[in-house]
Formats: structure tokens, sequence, C-alpha cells
């Protein structure tokens, strides 16, 4: 029974005038899984670990149940946390590296052996419990760091990059894993990752920052088809959306072309409302499973056909990722295709663009010039 | 608004863990010092208050042939004993990286002496050094080069040397084992055994194993030279400074000059500690700076 | 033909390093010889074995010697100052390595450079001011003075073991609600073990061998450290080399002791200074 708010929350480090974070307001609702995206250094953990009490907020608010939290100590805050590094006490078995937060606690010793057999129990870690971290394999470790911060019982989980030390594999079961925690104990959780795969798969809610600055907030599917600018557009989905540098032009009668490279296709007619006025370079952003090779399967109406010419072909099995060159402009256009395709280097193809989802971006501000939310992923 | 408790710098907490060391530091080191070269300007007599002398004792310490002497032999020993003690250490390193039966054994055994105190090194190797029943020239006698048998520490122009031979004898293995762990910790295909096994071995030390374990070598060269520096306990035990000022290093000098003498003043003492302490310094800058060069010049 | 050569210089080497350690150890095992023999015997013939073993020397110099007093005043200070250097400068070094704070660099800088300074620097002063404090010719003052000694190289070890201790262990254990004090009590120590039993280790040895301060600081008989009481031991009986050769053997068979159990330990304390 948790919610968080943040209010403007600033940080700016010592000897450093520009600030590390930047005026960043959200709110993590009760029980909600909001995961923090970012690039490395963007200040993302800067954010978690302001909420956590563990560095000073330097300007806004931080409530936690409505109670402003900026100046309670961390052990005050009810608030647990599993790190990057599970940071266990190597030098105390399991059983004790789950116990030392509860002893701060007055909670009883018998209390606390329940609450560590519990635990340990529902994460597997009980015939662990009285060995030393050194003696844990990677993924038991980080079952430790989990298991720390749920026997705890805290109103509020944090979660910075917990899965980026173990390797494929394990990060994806542990993701699994952890989901399903999450919906088992309905806890409030703040989880930091730069891994965007985790943020789609694992979020209520995903927070993109960049820069120290909240780019944008959303459901998973909403910021993946929805970005608000080249940003979000070029960090989420793999390969990210394509951004081709285009021009704008009028058309006698009302309508907008877009002149990309040497070919110029027609832009749907529902756009003309809000591109009134405008003309000149803009940024044409579209996904790589919005582009469809001739004969495959395209579910929707408004389309543009393009020719491009292939210069790379990565095939993944699941799927075939093409790399096109378009005539006249000098990014690469990646398409995905379904794993039958058959392409050579050096084809040159038609395509069709599905215009219904594709964005159009200010090549000065990188904001998205629609915001026109009838365009539903 | 006011200012928020910083939580990553909880200053009670700072203060709370430095001033127990900090407390003891000034009063025990800090403070001696600044008091040690306040008194090297004056006249220090117990009962008597401090007479400032300006730079009086400065001005007899330039004149003090035995200062000078003291000091001549106090950096005889620091310049060259650091280099027998590298020297004999490197072989002896290598040899036992040359996966000899019995490393350990001999390891741990030639590390014994630097463990034991000057006291205990002093008197033995006095009686070692003893010209009638004295090891040496017991051994010397034995194999027939009975000419060479003499009064170690009784002869000015070899008491000295006898004394620098000392300081090796219970440094090499120090330095032996700190060598040791520098080339293990290098790559081992560079130093296969094996190959220390072809007659150009002493090509490839000088070529290749020297340069990749040199910082440890001057960081243990930089090291012998301040513990040469300072020595006193093992001159103090053994000859006291003579025969007639042979042996009298910087030390001892000053320990005379402070406790022996019936001149009873602290000041000047301490006018040659001063000095001492600036040329220990200078010299340690001086080494580190050298090294550092030599080191730019190459990479 | 090549192997040959080479086991011929395998010999060769072992013999040659079998002569360094009769040299490293002879003289060590001489005075242990010594130690058990009379001085009648050793005029003698001072490289002969011990016809009988005279262990009632150990006693007569424990008990008549006054060695008991010096060991009990050497086992005092050491220990005693081992304790405080100990905690001090773990304080100190945990609070180097893991804030940062004005001064920081200075301060640690100021610390860590003391550890070259000739101890002429501060002897004569240091013998004034105890004066006046009333700690000179006391186990209390001397000890004071080794604390102080010791203090530079003990921080600069711990606090290059304190710094690669990582962050995020002392962020958990201030989430898990612990205090500063109690985290430095919690976790920095133990995890911080290795490096403690090496500074440990490293002062005992150093403190236990001290003969400068010693010799400055304490004048009254009975409160003379082990190497100090030797020295005046010896000074006095110059001629009784069987007495001071048992009077050797009791400050070096604790080392000797400690060395058999703890040989690594002891070498990688003592060697921490040197490796960087």
């Amino acid at each position: 029974m948790a919610f968080v708010t943040l209010d403007g929350i600033t940080k700016v480090y010592e000897n450093s005038r520009e600030p590390a974070v930047k005026d960043i307001s959200f709110e993590v609702r009760d029980g909600e899984f909001m995961v923090l995206l970012g690039p490395s250094g963007c200040g993302k953990s800067t954010v978690l670990r302001m909420i956590a009490g563990l560095e000073t907020i330097s300007g806004g608010d931080l409530r936690i149940d409505g109670e402003r939290m900026n100046s309670v100590p961390a052990k005050d805050r009810d608030i647990a946390m599993v790190f990057q590094s599970y940071a266990l006490y190597p030098h105390m078995k399991v059983r004790d590296n789950l116990a030392f937060g509860l002893r701060r606690r007055g909670i009883s010793r018998s209390d606390i052996n329940r609450r560590i057999e519990q635990v340990a129990e529902s994460l597997g870690l009980t015939p662990y419990l009285d060995r030393k971290p050194h003696a844990l394999s990677g993924g038991q470790r980080q079952r430790v760091a989990v298991g720390r911060a749920i026997v705890r019982d805290p109103k509020v989980f944090l979660f910075d990059e917990p899965l980026s030390n173990l390797d494929a594999s394990l990060r994806v079961s542990t993701r699994n894993e952890l989901v399903n925690l999450h919906n088992r104990l309905g806890a409030t959780t703040i989880y930091v990752t730069h891994d965007q795969v985790e943020a789609m798969t694992m979020g209520t809610r995903i927070c993109i920052i960049n820069d120290g600055k909240l780019v944008q907030i959303g459901p998973p599917m909403e910021v993946y088809r929805k970005p608000v600018n080249t940003f979000v557009a070029g960090f989420l989905g793999s390969p990210p959306m394509n951004l081709i540098e285009a021009e704008l032009k009028s058309g006698a009668d009302g309508a907008f072309k877009l002149d990309i490279g040497t070919q110029c296709i027609e832009l749907p007619e529902a756009w003309i409302s809000y591109l009134q006025g405008k003309s000149g370079k803009i940024i044409f952003g579209i996904r790589p499973e919005d582009i469809f090779l001739s004969g495959q399967d395209m579910k929707r109406g408004a389309n543009a056909a393009v020719t491009m010419t292939v210069t790379a072909v990565e095939a993944l099995g699941a799927e075939t990722i093409i790399i096109f060159e378009l005539e006249g402009v000098d990014t690469k256009v990646f398409v995905k295709a379904d794993r039958y395709t058959r392409a050579n280097i050096g084809d040159t193809m038609p395509l069709s663009i599905d215009m219904g989802v594709a964005r159009l971006f200010d090549p000065v501000t990188t904001k998205v010039i629609s915001n026109n939310t009838q365009l539903s992923g | 608004m006011n200012k928020q408790k910083d939580l990553s710098q909880p200053l009670g907490a700072i203060v709370t863990f430095l001033v127990p060391a900090l407390t003891i530091y000034v009063a025990f080191t800090a403070y001696p010092v600044v008091r040690t070269i306040y008194n090297s300007f004056h006249e220090v007599l117990p009962g008597h208050p401090n007479e400032f002398l300006g730079l009086q004792n400065y001005v007899t310490l330039y004149n003090d042939k035995y200062f000078w002497g003291s000091v001549k032999n106090t950096l005889t020993w620091a310049l060259t004993a650091p280099f027998f003690e590298q020297f004999f250490a490197i072989l002896l390193a290598l040899a036992l990286y040359a996966r000899i039966p019995g490393a350990r054994f001999f390891r741990i055994v030639w590390f014994t002496p630097v463990l034991m105190s000057f006291v205990v090194v002093g008197i033995i190797w006095m009686w070692i050094f003893n010209y009638d029943w004295g090891a040496l020239n017991v051994i010397l006698r034995a194999i027939g080069l009975e000419n060479l048998a003499m009064s170690w520490l009784g002869d000015p122009s070899i008491a000295l040397p006898a004394l620098i031979l000392v300081t090796t004898w219970m440094w090499t293995g120090f330095n032996m084992v700190v060598l040791l762990a520098a080339l293990h910790s290098l790559p081992s295909e560079v130093l296969e055994a094996s190959e220390l096994d072809n007659c150009n071995w002493p090509k490839k030390l000088w070529f290749v194993i020297i340069p990749m374990i040199r910082p440890t070598i001057l960081n243990l060269i930089v090291l012998s030279f301040v513990g040469k520096m300072k020595i006193f306990d093992l001159v103090w035990i053994m000859t006291k400074g003579g025969p007639l000022w042979s042996t009298e290093t910087v030390s001892t000098y000053v320990y005379k000059r402070a406790f022996e003498w019936n001149s009873f003043d602290l000041g000047y003492p301490c006018s040659i500690a001063s000095v001492w302490f600036v040329i220990v310094l200078a010299g340690v800058l001086l080494l580190t700076f050298i090294f550092r060069q030599r080191d730019k010049l190459e990479y | 033909m090549a192997s040959f050569s080479r086991s011929w210089k395998h010999v060769l080497l072992i013999f040659v390093l079998t002569i360094y350690t009769a040299y490293t150890a002879g003289p060590l095992f001489w005075v242990a010889l010594m130690s058990l023999r009379t001085t009648t015997e050793i005029a003698h013939n001072p490289y002969a074995l011990p016809e009988t073993l005279h262990l009632w020397k150990f006693s007569e110099a424990w008990v008549n010697s006054n060695y008991s007093v010096y060991f009990a005043n050497s086992v005092k200070v050491v220990l005693s100052a081992v304790a405080i250097i100990t905690l001090v400068g773990g304080m100190a070094a945990h609070c180097f390595a893991r804030y940062r704070f004005p001064l920081r660099k200075v301060l640690y800088f100021t610390i860590f450079s003391t550890i070259i300074f000739p101890p002429q620097i501060t002897i004569i002063a240091l013998f004034q001011i105890l004066v006046e404090y009333g700690l000179y010719n006391s186990l209390v003052g001397l000890m004071l003075s080794y604390v102080a000694f010791q203090l530079p190289i003990t921080v600069y070890i711990l606090e290059s073991f304190f710094a690669r201790i990582p962050a995020d262990l002392y962020d958990a254990a201030r989430m898990d609600g612990y205090s500063e004090w109690q985290i430095f009590w919690k976790v920095s120590m133990p995890v911080a073990l290795p490096a403690l039993s090496t500074t440990i280790i490293l002062n005992t040895i150093l403190l236990w061998n001290e003969f400068l301060y010693a010799v400055v600081l304490i004048t009254d008989e009975s409160k003379r450290t082990l190497p100090l009481g030797i020295q005046k031991f010896m000074g006095d009986q110059l001629e009784d080399i069987g007495m001071i050769s048992t009077g050797l053997m009791i400050a070096i068979i604790p080392v000797v002791i400690i060395y058999v159990f703890f040989s690594e330990r002891l070498i990688q304390g003592m060697t921490a200074g040197a490796i960087k």
C-alpha cells in the first residue's frame, strides 16, 4: 500500500554545475511496476538512489504515501533495494544476510527465523542458507539479494539493474521470476534498467530518462508505438525505429508529399490538419516491422511504395532483418521480414510502408510532429 | 529553505572516525616535528627558558666535521646497501622462480632475518665478527686465508663495510620475497622456467626480466634507501659509531648529542634532525623523480 | 648431453642455495645452540653442539636477570599499542576510503607522507613532550609513541583495502537500517579481516623489535622492553656470551613460534608496504 510521488526532483552534484537530474516529476501508483529506462549515465540510477535515501535531493519533493521524505534517512523510509552488484555481505552466511536488515527493526528472533525460512522456501534458497555468498552461483546470489529485500516486507522495492550481471539465458528466466514475484506480492516497485527488453516485458509503465530529464512515460506499448521524440524512437526496439531524413512538400491540391532521397511518397489525408503550413526538412520515422516486402502479410490500408536496394541480410532464425539502401539517403533502412525471406545483396525491390503507424519528427527539436491519438498500436 | 542534512556525507560520523587518529597524529607526530624545528633555532637546556639563537645552530652544524662525517657514512650506506640487496635478491628470486625443489622452504628461511630485532642481529654479528673466535675469522683460518682474518669492527676502514654486510644479510631475503611475488605476477609465457636454462640467460635477465619488474625494484630501492637513512639500532648495538667515528650515522650522532654528551642542549641535535629530515625528504623526492623520468623516456 | 648439463646445473644451483641458506639461518641456529650452553663451554669451543641441554639457563634469565619483567613489559606495550593502532587506524582508514569531505586528500597525504620521516625528527621533542605530560619513563608514554609511529603505515594499508570494498555494500547496510558506526563494526571491519590481520602482524613484529623509542623514552630497569633489556644486559655482562644468547632466544622464540604457524601471513604482512 504505497505510492511514490516525485515532484520536480533535481540533483546537482557538488563539483559540477550541470544538474545530473533535472526537474523530474512522476507518480508510481500503488502496486505498480515502474521501469526507469535510459542509456547509462542518464541519471536513472541517481533518481533511484534519491528515492532510496542514499543521495541527497537537491531540489523538489519526494513523497511516499503523500508524506515528504526528502530529509528522512534511508533506514526510516521503509524501502528495500536490490543492487546491481547484489551487495551481499561477504562475511555472512545467506541466513545472516537475510536477517541483517531485520535485526535492526526490533523483530523477535523467532519471527526473524520464520520469515527467513519462508522467503528462502519461496526462492528455493533453503539448501543454501548456511553457505557464504562466495560459495553460490551468480543466479543464487541474485536470488539472495532479492530475498533480502522481500524478507523486510517494505512499502517499496527498488531494483538497480539487478539482472545485468547474469548471463543471457538466466536473465530471461529470472526476468520471469521477478514478474511473477511482483504479481504475487503486489508491492510498489521501481526498477532501473538500460535493457529495453526488460523494460518492455516487465513494466506496468516505462519512464524513459535521457540526459537527466524525463522524456516519456507510459505503458510499454504506448511508449513503443508512439515515441514522443527521436531519442525514444531510436532507443526502443531492436533494431530501433528507422529515422530517415526527408523533405516535406505541400502539393497543389493541399495534400502533402514527402521526398525521401530521389523518391516521393504521398502522406495520408488524415495528417493534413496538423501539417498545415509546414514544409522543409523533416525526419520520417518508421519501425522495421512496419515496412513490408511485396507478398508479405500486411494488415493496414494506408501504405506507400518505395524501392530500395539490399545491402545486408541478417538471418536471425525466427526472422530475417534486411538492411536496405535508399537512393539519395545516407541512413540505412532496417526491415524486419519473416524467416522465409530470400534476398541477395544488390537486389533492388519494391516495398510498402504502413503509413498508418509512421511518424514525423522535427529535425531541430527532435519532437514528434503529430500526436494523433487515433494511430493506436 | 533550510539546508538539508547531507546523506552521503554524515559530518558527525566523519569527525568521530577521524578525531582519534588525528589527535594522536597531532600530539605525537605533528607537534613534535614543529617543536623540533622550533628547538633548532634555540638553546634548549633543562630548567632554563629557551634562548633564541637564530641560525647559530646551523652555522655550528655547517662547521661540524663529525656531522659531515656521519652524513658521509650514512649516505655511503644508503646509496650502496640497496643495490647489494637488489643484486642478490634478484638472483635468489630467479633461482626460486625456476621451480627449484624446496623453494617454499628456502623462501621461508631466507625471510627470517628481517623478523629479528636489530638488537638481536647486532649482537649475533658482533660475535661473528669477533677477532679471536668469531665465525668469519674461524672460517677464513680454516680455509687457509689466515692473512684475511682481521678485527672487522675494530678497523676504521673495515667497520662500515662490515655493518653494510649485516644489513644486506638482513634485508636480502625480504627483497627477494617481494621480487618473487612480482615475478609470479608476470605472464608465465614470458618467463618459461625452461628458457632460463639456455646459455643466454644473463641477457634475458637484463633485457626482459628486469625491465618487467622494474617498478617493484625501484620501489624496493626507495624503501631500502629510506631505511638506511634512518639507521640507528644496529650501529648503536655493534659499534656506537666507532672506531674513530668511522661508523657514526646521523641518527647515532643526533642521539649522542641529545642524550649522551654532557652539553645537555637539545637545540643543536634538533637542528641536525631538521637538516636530516629535509635531506631524507629531498632524497626520496629526487629518487622518485629520477625513476619517473626514466620511465617516461622509455614509454 | 643437454639433459646432463641441465641436471648438473641444477645440482650446482641447489648447492649454492644451500650455502646461502646456511648463511642466513646459521647465525640464528648458532645462537640457539649457545643459549643452551654455559659460557665456560662456549669459551672452550664456540661451535660445538651442546653436550647437556642447560635448560635451567632460561629460568635463570627469566627469574634472576629480570627477563620476565622485560618480557611482560614488551607484551603489555606491544599488545595494547597494536590494539589501539588497529582500532584508531581502522576508523581513520574507513573514513578516508568511504566518505568524501573537504581536506580529505590533504589530511591523507599528510599522514601518508609521515611513513618516510626519519624518527629523529620527532624523537627529541617527543622526549621533551612526554616529560611535560608526565609520561616520560612510562609504558603508557612508550605505547602512545608506538601508536603514533605505526599509525601512518596502518592507515595506508587499510585505506587501500577499504577502498576496494564496493560502495554498494555500505549502501545496502544503510538501507538495512544501520548507523555509520554500526556499519564500521559489522561490515567494514569484518570484511577487511585479511588486511587487518596483515597490519596486526606487521605492527606486532616491528614493535616487538623496536629499540630507538625504547632507549630514549625508558630509563627505569623495571620498565625496559625486551630489546632494551637485552642491550643493557649485554652492556653489563659483556663476557657472558652464554647468558646473552639465552636472552636473545627469549626475544626470538615468540617471533619464531608466530612464524612457524603463520609464515605466509607474516611474510605478507611484512612486505605489505613494499608491494604496490
